[in-house]
């Protein structure tokens, strides 16, 4: 564990070393932490089918958190790794995914990014909002809810299939 | 979006939404530079999708501006305002131009518009884990700026 953490410091210096140059204009003091998830191959060769290992159940929420995962996709040329971002949140027993893809033109939404509106979902790219359980807010350019991912637990391991409509 | 058929449909059919171009700027070099053009050319390009991603809804990535290394400053830069006049004319209201080659920061009063110059991260060693990170935490500063971009424009 402590050399876990003595290895996040030096990435989290190196990353503050490279970013202090970007133009002037950047701060480089505010990197975040990320919720991620350390994806084991084993996991992800996938006790669940089609499914990706995505988080720890003992990591989830009532509020959303971002978890980035990826696995390959075959195209018809070649072979690449997809970066896919999920919201997700449990409340009570219940664990949802959501996709942060807007359903307007597919910018990625952020969970209480803007001061003005408080836990939703917010768009940067033409102010589209949503509830916490993904739907859209009447008055905002999306029309449906956002998508939510077939959801699977194995072993307290949160297993994300596809993002599918709400409607 | 991206410049390719199936987002260009949308393009055209959204085109009041998707008001924002961002052109990659690449230098090309054939001679001992070669290694870092690739470099800068893998890194901008990791970096310019991701930034699609975030904001495919407002944002078309275009084809990248390129130019030899040895090209005079000036020369490329009237070469690429033809490019961001161009685009304005057909309707686009804010252009970001994303580069790892600091001679742009010479040119950046006069390109008007935004610059974002990016210092060369060497991604080349790095596990795949660690390179999502580097990249995750650089589009997160990257954000803020063109999401203010957008906000002064208007
Ligand atoms: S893409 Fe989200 S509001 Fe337009």
């Amino acid at each position: 564990m402590v050399s876990e953490k003595d290895h996040n410091v030096s990435r989290r210096q190196f990353l503050t070393y490279t970013l202090t140059g970007v133009g002037g204009f950047m701060a480089a003091g505010m990197i975040l932490p990320m919720a991620r998830f350390a994806i084991d191959p084993v996991l992800q060769a996938g006790a669940a089918g089609d499914m990706t290992a995505v988080a720890d159940v003992s990591d989830l929420t009532e509020q959303p958190q971002r978890f980035d995962f990826s696995y390959e996709q075959k195209d018809a040329w070649y072979t690449s790794e997809v970066t896919e971002t999920a919201w997700i949140y449990q409340e009570g027993d219940e664990i949802v995914a959501l996709s942060p893809t807007c359903t307007h033109l597919g910018c990625t939404v952020n969970w209480d990014a803007n001061e003005d509106y408080p836990d939703q979902f917010f768009c940067p790219c033409h102010g589209g909002r949503f509830e916490k359980d993904g739907k859209n807010i009447e008055g905002t350019p999306p029309t449906e809810p956002l998508h939510k991912y077939e959801v699977e637990v194995q072993d307290g391991t949160v297993y994300l299939g596809k993002a599918e409509p709400q409607i | 979006m991206k410049w390719i058929t199936n987002d260009i449909a949308s393009f055209i059919q959204e085109r009041k939404y998707i008001d924002t171009a961002l052109v990659p700027l690449l230098p090309v070099t054939f001679g001992s530079g070669v290694r870092q053009s690739a470099a800068m050319n893998e890194f901008i390009s990791i970096i310019s999708d991701e930034l699609e991603r975030q904001f495919k809804g407002r944002m078309l990535l275009v084809p990248p501006f390129t130019y030899l290394e040895t090209e005079d400053i000036h020369q490329r830069k009237e070469r690429l305002l033809e490019w961001a006049a161009e685009m304005k004319k057909e309707g686009t209201a804010h252009i970001i131009y994303i580069t790892a080659d600091s001679e742009w920061k010479k040119a950046e009063q006069s390109l008007g518009d935004l610059l974002v110059w990016m210092p060369l991260v060497p991604l080349e060693n790095m596990d795949m884990e660690y390179k999502r990170q580097v990249v995750s935490e650089q589009i997160k500063q990257l954000i803020p700026l063109i999401m203010e971009k957008w906000k002064m424009d208007t």
